[in-house]
């Protein structure tokens, strides 16, 4: 157990069963009230950015620590600019096939943070690949989530189905997994939410959510 | 259904994939090109790759003996009007496609299936100008590149063709190691509309153009998404005109819907004449 970091996460995170067997995890109320000593938050917590900033400037009322936190549904490059107790970023929530994730530092010269993300990956069995200057969105989540998106659009037009999408991405040009099974592994309430943060920050309709796949990720309006 | 006569016209790189393919299932395929010289070399690039498959142990010399029997160039007016179906692989030129069709309508028996491998044309826009009976033998067989290995073919069916037409030949694909997809007759079909965006993504991480930012754009893709190539690097191998040409018409066929956007980093790279692998210079170089 690393007993000087703590982990900030919720149980629907891909990674959270493993997680608890190597460090002390939290929730966000948890973090947030204990004020527990540790030289090191990694926060996984599944929140937009305007969450994800009065999260971590209430969570460094309570620590000193570095912060290593995940954007993936949130502007990195604003709360780089904003938090300035974020060293460094990942992208953890999207379930990737490949077992790795993407990182990027403040300052790609820290060399205790960097040490603490491969520390992390190697625990969770995984690959850290860096991004770096961080801008809107980590490459891989963004990217992913348009092509599932673009699935759900071709769906609500009854152009063809599920399975016969999935088959010809795969079969087409290759895709690893078919982007309707791919949505399911990711969970489309995570698709969802990063493309209306896109589309929310950008105000660009290029990030319009389908209809479908609100239909699917979302049981509350 | 039985399919024992194939007409595969136009002789390009998809051509070319199709008339082997068929060739290799043991139907007798005719090569048709507007220019019998290309189609010869057409011919001879499908005998290359006989040799190779034969000297890697794929095929053995008396299946690639059967294979060039089967497969032969003809010009137009050679045509043997009684094929079970033609397969029209020519430029992305929709007058040119809908005059090809009108004359086969003519030309070819009642029987005969015919189909488009347009990647982006309306089937029902190019069937236009057919017969009401031929309509309903009319829709799209579009296959991937390279023909002979990728699986899948998107069987698209137009508003007047009979389903049963399109059912038959899903099965016939499917018993044959093809994985064949229907679907509607949609701008992109499947593929085409459903990848634009890992393109598209790409560009606008990128926004400009610099080399490193596309590496490291690829890395990912491959890295986390489990992808065989990044955006960048299929870009460069697919040629940056023809993604670019695909993108447009995808976005215009769809009254420019915003996700389908192309970007300008896409039209600067055409400008400058960096079209990828082909002319030695895409996002990477390959001098």
């Amino acid at each position: 157990m690393n007993s000087n970091i703590m982990v900030v996460a919720h149980p629907d995170h891909p990674l959270y069963m493993e997680m608890i067997k190597h460090y002390r995890v939290r929730t966000i109320d948890e973090a947030l009230n204990t004020y527990e000593p540790c030289d090191l938050v990694i926060d996984l917590s599944p929140l937009r950015t305007q969450k994800k900033f009065l999260f971590l400037k209430e969570l460094a009322k309570t620590t000193k620590a570095k912060m290593i936190t995940d954007l993936t549904l949130s502007w990195g490059e604003w709360i780089f600019k904003y938090a300035p107790q974020v060293g460094g970023a990942i992208s953890t929530l999207f379930w990737a096939p490949s077992n790795a994730f993407e990182y990027s530092l403040r300052d790609p010269r820290d060399a205790d943070l960097k040490k603490a993300i491969d520390d992390f990956a190697l625990i969770m069995q995984m690959k850290a690949i860096e991004h770096k200057n961080l801008a809107l969105s980590f490459h891989y989540p963004r990217t992913i989530a348009m092509i599932i998106n673009e699935a759900y659009f071709a769906l609500g037009e009854k152009l063809t189905t599920a399975e016969a999408i999935d088959l010809a991405m795969k079969n087409g040009v290759n895709y690893p997994l078919g982007p309707v099974e791919w949505g399911e592994k990711i969970g489309l309430h995570y698709v969802a939410q990063l493309l209306e943060e896109l589309n929310t920050i950008t105000r660009d309709d290029r990030y319009r959510l389908s209809t479908e796949l609100k239909l699917h990720a979302f049981k509350n309006l | 259904m039985k399919i024992e006569k194939v007409i595969v016209i136009g002789t390009g790189t998809m051509g070319q994939g199709i008339a082997q393919w068929f060739t290799q299932q043991n139907i007798i395929t005719e090569m048709v090109d507007q220019n019998y010289e290309f189609a010869l070399n057409g011919l001879g690039k499908i005998h290359q790759s006989f040799a190779k498959l034969e000297a890697n142990g794929k095929l053995t010399a008396l299946d690639i003996q059967t294979f060039q029997k089967n497969l032969s160039v003809k010009r137009f007016e050679e045509i043997d009007p009684r094929a079970s179906l033609v397969i029209e692989a020519i430029i992305e030129d929709l007058g040119a496609k809908k005059k090809l069709f009108a004359d086969l309508d003519v030309l070819m028996s009642a029987e005969t299936i015919l189909a488009s491998n347009t990647s982006s044309f309306p089937i029902t826009q190019i069937a236009q100008n057919l017969s009401a009976e031929r309509k309903k033998k009319f829709l799209g067989l579009h296959f991937f590149n390279p023909a002979t290995l990728m699986k899948l073919v998107e069987v698209i069916s137009g508003m007047e063709t009979d389903r049963s037409v399109s059912n038959a030949l899903i099965s016939w694909f499917n018993a044959r190691k093809k994985v064949a997809c229907e679907c509607a007759d949609s701008p992109g079909f499947i593929v085409n509309r459903v990848a634009r965006n890992f393109y598209g993504e790409a560009l606008r991480a990128v926004e400009s153009y610099d080399e490193n930012k596309c590496r490291e754009v690829d890395a990912v893709m491959k890295a986390v998404g489990g992808f065989k190539m990044g955006p960048f690097e299929l870009m460069d191998l697919i040629g940056i005109d023809i993604n670019y040409s695909v993108t447009e018409s995808v976005y215009n066929a769809f009254f420019q819907e915003a996700r389908f956007k192309p970007h300008r980093l896409q039209r600067d790279m055409v400008a400058a004449g960096r079209l990828g692998k082909k002319s030695g210079k895409g996002f990477y170089s390959y001098e």
